[in-house]
């Protein structure tokens, strides 16, 4: 059923597109299908080979990434007091804006592949440990009960309770993560790599050519989504079981003092600042590209107009910024209250839902910022495509978890279903969203940085470029400092917005 | 006559045991003894703080003031032996394991063999259903399967927060029957939470009748009949001079 819908969308979606080449004929901007055919069958060949490279890069990223998110949730269970500090590092870490590590990298290691496998890793673990996160906390009180009366302490209960019952949202997490260690891997390939799609992706848009950057698109998406599937498949297979539905009374907020808040958080940066002066110190890395925090604190205190430059680049990322990961967000999660509302609408929604989001972002940013211009609104939309879709499965999911005895009574009083979704079903989201949002805060840097580097010309992303080419590297760093420094903020709101709301609909998510 | 097998060392003493949440009294202040190998009865109003007590009694929440003891052994410790089990309102069933997986669970987690699961699987009269999982049961069978779970440790120290909530009359008849001679048999320190006050009346040895919130003793009455008991007694005249007792001190006019 799924696929025969997945088909019939695939057949619409070419009808269309050969429709919109066709009135588009005299544009730069779309290639047509019978131009793709030839590019695809005259080089298959060299396409397949660069997939291969690319597929094993980023599932050896993948492997890698998983492991350290699965090690990292794992231990922040056991120990709730080592979560600000670990979740802070792994964010701050994930923050880094691949655009400015992925040329480091690349002048550390030389050739070869680690720089791409690296940037596949850094681009899924966190997705996996956030969902994972979520996943082990969401237990209902009295299983966790059981274990205590019978003495058991915290690891057989992670063992024997809470990793089953985070199966579900492991996956949910993997099947978003398969994606992404793809386009982490194509970037990857950007900074200097000999084999690739991301090697062909960038020849063919520094060519402007419109066949080739449509194939690459295509195959890339196509990947892509396979890889979704197929975790998917793996998920189904192994989980086996209607999800656990989550019954725990609502505890009042607490107002809790907010200085342990803001130590930890202090504890966190100093701890960052050491792990980044020490493993540059350890590694006896080259002083000219690998600039230490004292490095940067020089730099940008001695010169006015470095400080004026990352302002105003700064300024206009954040300009695109803001609006797209808001936008995104809440497409994504009125998407899944659509969905909900309509169920016969999954069938359309889904499989489009899941080619946008699996066509990595790189090979679409240049053909959506032609389309809608230089201006905010085409790095704006980039934005929005990138956070949307995570944002639309997990609050599927959430929509979904809602207690079905709570509907129930709902519907013996014979509610319709706008009174359902908002008593029961909404409340059931919030976590979902709100873990998107924060997965949304690194993806929508992420998203900004590369369009400004490969297709605007404007903010961040293209300073951080340029100094790297050019050499500045007290501006590639600081760059680096600032784009983490927005991100952390951009994610320290939506913590607080997350404690407002979650403190009235899902106690057992908060520690 | 049976007499009641006062084992040294093995009785659950609360003294001062007090409970609040978030400022609000919720119980106690309490000071009970509960003598080893008896079974207790408490019976109060609903939301007056049973589930509340038997938590403290399981060392699952802390006092906020007072103490209980198991013998000279804090709830904790007792639950380290594996010598301690509870079956919750709530069945808490884990929905990936089947009837007989979660049944055996208990055993499992107190360390002892799960040689006895067949033979309770057969008496909560969920033969035929070992390989169904949770979602599969009715509320009263899942019920069952965790009254199943926390007798397969054999523990010392049974805590039932009302087992029998959502099983059928008939059901619940037979397990009345049955299921007291089990525990007993092992000795086992049981405290019983029920709604029912016939339940109260015929399978326990003691009734403590708590108050409104925040719960306190309100009547501490003992129950002996001939042993073994059967439903014949509910109709004899001791039986319905006790139970008037009770609802007597619930507050129910008799
Ligand atoms: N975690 C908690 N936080 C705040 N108040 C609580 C909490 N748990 C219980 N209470 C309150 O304590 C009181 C006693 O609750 P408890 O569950 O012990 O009642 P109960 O006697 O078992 O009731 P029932 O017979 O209905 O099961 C209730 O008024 C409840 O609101
Ligand atoms: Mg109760």
């Amino acid at each position: 059923m799924q696929i025969w819908a997945g088909f019939m969308t695939a057949l619409v979606a070419i009808s269309l597109w050969g429709g919109a080449a066709h009135v588009f004929s005299e544009s730069v901007l779309v290639a047509s299908p019978s131009g793709v055919w030839a590019f695809v069958s005259s080089n298959s060949g060299l396409l397949v080979r660069a997939t291969l490279t690319t597929a094993q890069n980023a599932a050896l990223g993948f492997v890698w990434g998983n492991i350290a998110a699965v090690i990292m949730a794992g231990l922040v269970t056991m120990q709730p007091r080592a979560e600000r500090v670990v979740s802070a590092s792994a964010l701050v870490i994930f923050c880094l804006p691949l655009v400015a590590t992925g040329p480091i990298l690349r002048v550390i290691s030389g050739p070869g592949s680690a720089p791409q496998i690296a940037l596949a890793g850094l681009a899924v673990y966190y997705t996996t440990y956030l969902a994972l996160l979520v996943g082990l906390r969401a237990m209902p009180r009295s299983w966790s009960d059981l274990m205590s009366v019978y003495g058991r302490g915290s690891f057989m209960t992670l063992i024997t309770v809470r990793a089953r019952a985070s199966l579900p949202y492991l996956f949910a997490g993997l099947q978003i993560a398969a994606p992404a260690a793809f386009l982490g891997a194509m970037i990857g390939e950007f900074t200097g790599a000999e084999r690739g799609l991301g090697v062909l992706t960038l020849r063919a848009m520094r060519g402007l050519d419109v066949d080739a950057t449509w194939s690459l698109a295509l195959i890339s998406a196509t990947v892509a989504v396979l890889a979704y599937a197929l975790v998917g498949r793996i998920g189904e297979r192994l989980v086996g079981y209607a999800p656990v539905i989550i019954l725990s009374p609502p505890k009042p907020p607490t107002r809790r003092n907010i200085w342990p808040g803001i130590a930890e958080m202090v504890a966190a940066a100093l701890f960052l600042l050491l792990l980044w002066q020490v493993a540059m110190d350890v590694f006896q890395l080259n002083r000219f590209f690998a600039k230490r925090p004292g490095d940067v604190v020089r730099y940008l205190a001695a010169d006015a107009d470095a400080r004026l430059t990352l302002w105003v680049a700064l300024k206009e990322t954040m300009a695109a910024t803001i609006p797209g990961f808001l936008s995104g967000l809440l497409l994504g999660a009125g998407l899944a209250v659509a969905v909900i509302l309509f169920p016969k609408a999954t069938r359309v929604v889904l499989p489009v839902a899941v080619a946008l989001r699996s066509i990595p972002i790189i090979t679409t940013a240049p053909l959506i910022v032609l389309a809608l211009g230089r201006g905010a609104t085409g790095t704006i939309t980039v934005v929005a495509v990138m956070i949307f879709f995570p944002t639309f499965v997990a609050c599927l999911q959430g929509l979904r978890q809602a207690p079905q005895q709570i509907i129930d009574v709902f519907h013996t009083y014979g509610a319709g279903p706008v009174r359902v979704l908002g008593a029961a079903q909404i409340p059931a989201m919030m976590p979902a969203l709100f873990a998107s949002a924060k997965m949304a805060v690194p993806a929508a840097i992420l998203a900004v940085t590369t369009t400004e580097w490969l297709a605007t010309g404007k903010g961040i992303g293209v300073l951080m470029a340029l100094t790297s080419t050019t050499s500045n590297y007290n501006m590639l760093w600081s760059c680096i400092v600032a784009i983490t420094l927005v991100a952390v903020v951009m994610y320290a709101a939506v913590l607080w917005a997350e404690r407002m709301v979650l403190a009235i609909y899902a106690s057992e998510q908060l520690t | 006559m049976r007499t009641p097998s006062i084992v040294l060392g093995k009785e659950i003493r609360c003294a001062g045991l007090t409970k609040q949440f978030d400022g609000a009294a919720v119980l106690g202040p309490l000071d009970i003894t509960f003598i080893a190998g008896q079974t207790t009865a408490l019976v109060g109003p609903s939301g007056c703080g049973k589930s509340t007590f038997l938590r403290l009694i399981a060392g699952l929440d802390l006092p906020s003031a007072g103490s209980v003891c198991i013998g000279s052994q804090s709830p904790k410790e007792v639950a380290k032996r594996g010598a301690l089990s509870m079956a919750f309102q709530d069945p808490a069933l884990l929905p990936w394991r089947t009837v007989r997986e979660n049944i055996a669970l208990g055993a499992k987690l107190a360390r002892k063999s799960d040689n006895g699961v067949d033979d309770l699987i057969a008496l909560v009269g969920l033969s035929g259903f070992e390989t169904h999982r949770p979602a599969e049961l009715s509320g009263g069978m899942r019920q069952r399967a965790a009254i199943a779970r926390s007798l397969v440790s054999e523990p010392e120290l049974l805590l039932l927060d009302e087992p029998f909530g959502s099983v059928d009359a008939l059901t619940r008849a037979r397990l009345n029957a049955e299921l007291p001679p089990l525990w007993r048999k092992r000795a086992a320190t049981t405290i019983m939470v029920t709604h029912s006050v016939d339940e109260a009346v015929l399978l326990s040895e003691r009734i403590i009748v708590l108050s409104e919130r925040p719960a306190t003793v309100v009547a501490d009455l003992s129950v002996t009949f001939d042993e073994p008991r059967t439903a014949k007694l509910i109709d004899g005249h001791e039986f319905q001079s006790r139970k008037a007792q009770v609802l007597r001190a619930l507050g129910v006019a008799v």
